[in-house]
């Protein structure tokens, strides 16, 4: 279509267009480089200057001798793969065999109606060295999670301890997340009555890799459940450390259990503080005032200190009434 | 533009002649004396001085000024023989009668085209004069004039003065230069092979800029530090200053001196490689006095670089009596490219210190009972050299892990501390090396590097004589960095840091300094000899 007259001219003549736009002053030149015709030729010479450097900084030798041990092959196994829990109690095998075998059984029992497993090593197989042998639940709990590396929790009860109540499944009893936010105690002195380290208030349950409960005196490392892992070893570790066991704590590893979780940060930060009577009530003992005393149902009746009584057989005759209420709820 | 002729035209000469081609009979223009045809060739340039010329100098003689335009190819291309082609020189001109030029047949007397100076008549003003005459009202003028310059003014003279001659024109030249002088002829023949490959070249070209640019300017730091190309930013040095220092000693004028060398030499290498520098003051306090934990700060300061620095993944400790004696070596290159080839995790291969390495205990995973951990280099988190003593803490590198936090939780305790603090002269050090012998969770996890790799050590440090070739510093293989240490003991830090400077700057001279010193030797060698020679005659 072509019009007779071209459109008129505006009257108001737009002012002067600026002289460059962008503040930034390019020189011609380079605003040449940049139209799009000569953009391929840009893209191509940086990149061409890219390969160059990454070829030049590809170029470098050794020649530091080399240490030649051969890489070992490492069975991986995953946890979780395995049962979900191992019960673990050291055994003295100079104790009674009779009543060995009754503890022995009141566990299997348990794990088999649970699928769990049982782990019931002796205490005097492992190098404590000079040291109380109740040290040897440490190595304990570290062999069973190498003897079942796929299992996810490890349950370490005394051998002065029952389980009273197998019915309760200890994943939903205590392990599940949720139950254990709930059930676990914050912002409570680790050793009672007034240290001045506290539980952490806000900690998540998947993250708890360590359960553990508290009676009148403080920690109880008679019923402890660790989770498998690093954080397993490190812990398990630091706390078997020579130096803690040569250092005649009053209460042997349990005071040094106390002891590295006030000073070390990332360990109380694995804790979970739970009611006694979750994990350990007691049947006799210093128990927690609050809840640690054993009433029909706990899962577990612990007659704490039972093995350190004058005569040796106190503690099958204090659990025998224990035995016998077992028995007939066979 | 204009050419100065060789041979024939000693009449003309002098005073040079624009746009007249030398070639030209030069009878033409004798009838235009010399000055005044100059005169109104700068009757363009020179408005004002023109304007007072009389107009009727021999106007028709000339070409309007806008024919002479033309003829400017002559000397940028060297093809000065197109020149009579080009339509307007004066000898055509003359010879020809041209058509009517837009304004008409010049008549002299009769109209004056340009401008007629001064306070001419209103009904001759042309848009020219007019220009020239607001121009002189402003007193400046209204647009910048061109040839300002000292090349614009002179470049005439200057070019009339060159080797150019165009004296014999060969036809089948095409335009091109076919002179006789050989360099010009090679000369002309490579930049036209070079027009001609412009396609290959211009990349290439390219290149070298971006090359030079890239190293000229910080673009090569960006570069090193960002996390895709160099990742430099991965890596922060920890450096320890004022060691020692505080309420307990006043530094001297030595002290100053030495920690302004090791921290200089730190921030450069630093800066060329785009790794962080974290310089820490590291004098007694109280606070660590009060609780047994002298020289345990190490722990806290490495924790503090980690907060500081979240990006980054390996954290490089390293003393004040340090000095990196080659800033070429980035750490990727030397260290953490090749990490599997330059450690050793079993520690048998260099055990001064007899720790029975693969643990042995049954009841322990077997990744602790292997003497390499699990073999793989992503699990390597802590890397210690070691010298004939056992682990070095002078320099050493963590790396950002769950594993170092739990180590670095567990290396200070009171209960350790307590029971071992009299046996422990080197504090953490021998902290560490206890924990690696009873704590089996951190043995899978330390690597060691060669002590020559990071911590070379002078003479005087691990034997008086220095020839070990497992610790001491090897000027030949230009090991990476000095650690000078227990020099506070009995020898001089100062000296030592001072030599150990001059031979790094030494070593790492620039080619071109190289053959300057080379130079300077040799006249200095043959000065002495000559001299000696001398001595000798008398």
């Amino acid at each position: 279509m072509h019009f007779a007259l071209p459109p008129r001219k505006t009257s108001r003549p737009p002012p002067y267009a600026a002289r460059n736009n962008s503040s930034l002053p390019i020189p011609p030149a380079l605003k040449n480089l940049l139209r799009r015709d000569k953009l391929r030729l840009v893209v191509v010479g940086i990149l061409g200057f890219l390969t160059v450097i990454w070829l030049l900084g590809k170029s470098g030798k050794d020649t530091a001798p080399k240490s030649t041990t051969p890489i070992p092959k490492i069975p991986k196994v995953a946890i979780g793969s395995g049962p979900p829990v191992v019960i673990v109690t050291t055994i003295d095998p100079k104790a009674d065999p009779a009543w060995v075998q009754k503890i022995k059984k009141n566990r299997e029992d348990y794990a088999k109606k649970h699928g769990y497993l049982t782990f019931f090593p002796n205490n005097d197989q492992y190098p404590t060295g000079k040291s109380p042998l109740s040290w040897a639940k440490v190595p304990a709990i570290r062999h069973a999670m190498t003897e079942y590396p796929g299992s996810t929790f490890f349950w370490y009860l005394e051998s002065t301890a029952l389980i009273m109540n197998p019915s309760l499944d200890l994943q939903s009893h205590i392990l599940n997340p949720s139950k254990l936010e709930k059930s676990m105690i914050v912002n409570e002195p680790v050793v009672p009555p007034d240290s001045v380290i506290k539980t952490f208030g806000n900690l998540k349950g998947d993250r708890i890799d360590f359960v553990v409960t508290q009676d009148k005196e403080g920690l109880t490392p008679t019923s402890i459940i660790v989770r498998n892992g690093e954080w397993a070893k490190y812990f398990l570790d630091a706390w078997f450390d020579p130096i803690y066991r040569s250092y005649n704590f009053q209460k042997a590893e349990s005071h040094a259990l106390e002891h590295i979780i006030q000073w070390h940060g990332t360990m109380l930060a694995k804790l979970a503080l739970v009611p006694q009577d979750l994990l350990n009530s007691y049947a006799s003992g210093p128990a927690n005032p609050k809840f640690g005393q054993y009433k029909e149902g706990d899962l577990v009746a612990n007659f704490a200190g039972c093995a350190k009584g004058k005569d040796k057989e106190s503690c099958p005759e204090q659990m025998k009434p224990f035995f016998d209420i077992l028995d007939q709820a066979q | 533009m204009c050419a100065y002729v060789p041979g024939n035209t000693a009449h003309a000469q002098r005073t040079s002649i624009p746009r007249i081609p030398p070639h030209n009979s030069s009878n033409s223009f004798t009838v235009a004396s010399s000055n005044s045809f100059s005169a109104s060739a700068g009757q363009r340039r020179r408005r004002s001085s023109a304007a007072r010329q009389p107009p009727n100098l021999s106007l028709n003689n000339f070409p309007p000024p806008h024919s002479g335009t033309g003829t400017t190819s002559g000397i940028s291309g060297g093809t000065g023989e197109a020149l009579p082609t080009i339509p307007g020189t004066p000898a055509f001109e003359m010879s020809r009668s041209s058509s009517p030029r837009p304004g008409g047949w010049s008549s002299p007397g009769l109209n004056t085209p340009y401008d007629t100076g001064g306070g001419g008549s209103p009904q001759n003003v042309t848009w020219a004069s007019a220009q020239a005459r607001s121009a002189e009202v402003k007193g400046y003028p209204a647009f910048t004039p061109r040839n300002q310059g000292f090349l614009g003014k002179h470049f005439r003279r200057i070019s009339s003065s060159l080797p150019f001659s165009y004296g014999d024109k060969e036809k089948l030249g095409r335009g091109r230069y076919q002179g006789n002088n050989k360099v010009l002829q090679w000369l002309n023949r490579i930049g036209w092979n070079l027009w001609r490959l412009r396609r290959i070249i211009a990349p290439v070209l390219l290149i070298i800029t971006f090359y030079v640019l890239f190293y000229v300017t910080p673009l090569h730091r960006y570069y090193r530090r960002s996390s895709w190309f160099g990742g430099g930013n991965k890596f922060v040095v920890i450096l320890a200053a004022n060691q020692g220092g505080g309420v307990m000693e006043w530094k001297g004028p030595r002290e100053w001196a030495i920690e302004r060398d090791t921290v200089k030499n730190k921030k450069k290498y630093t800066q060329k490689w785009g790794y962080d520098l974290e310089i820490v003051d590291m004098s007694t306090k109280k606070r660590y006095a009060h609780e047994w934990r002298e020289s345990w700060e190490k722990v806290d300061t490495i924790r503090n670089a980690m907060r500081k620095y979240p990006h980054a993944e390996w954290f490089w400790w390293l003393d004040t009596n340090t000095f990196i004696m080659e800033p070429t070596y980035s750490l990727q290159q030397h260290i953490f490219n090749k990490l599997n080839d330059v450690t050793y995790r079993d520690i048998n291969f260099f055990n001064p210190l007899n720790i029975s390495h693969p643990l042995t205990d049954q009841y322990l995973d077997p990744e602790s009972r292997s003497p390499v951990g699990d073999g793989k280099p992503d699990s390597i988190n802590m890397l210690v050299p070691q010298d004939c003593s056992g682990f070095n803490l002078g320099s050493f590198f963590v790396r950002r892990s769950v594993w170092t936090d739990r180590l670095l939780d567990v290396w200070w305790d009171p209960v350790g501390y307590e029971q071992k603090h009299m046996e422990w002269e080197h504090k953490e050090q021998d902290a560490l090396e206890y924990m690696y012998q009873n704590q089996p969770w951190i043995r899978p996890h330390v690597a060691f590097l060669h002590q020559r790799k990071i911590n070379s050590f002078p003479p005087g440090a691990c034997g008086e004589k220095g020839d070990d070739p497992q610790i001491h510093y090897k000027e030949n293989d230009r090991d990476f960095l000095v650690n000078m240490a227990g020099c506070e003991w009995g020898r001089d830090c100062w000296v030592e840091m001072y030599s150990y400077r001059r031979l790094s700057d030494k070593l790492n001279r620039k080619p071109f300094e190289k053959i300057k010193d080379w130079i300077v030797d040799t006249v200095k060698a043959r000065w002495e000899k000559k001299n000696k020679n001398g001595d000798k005659k008398s």
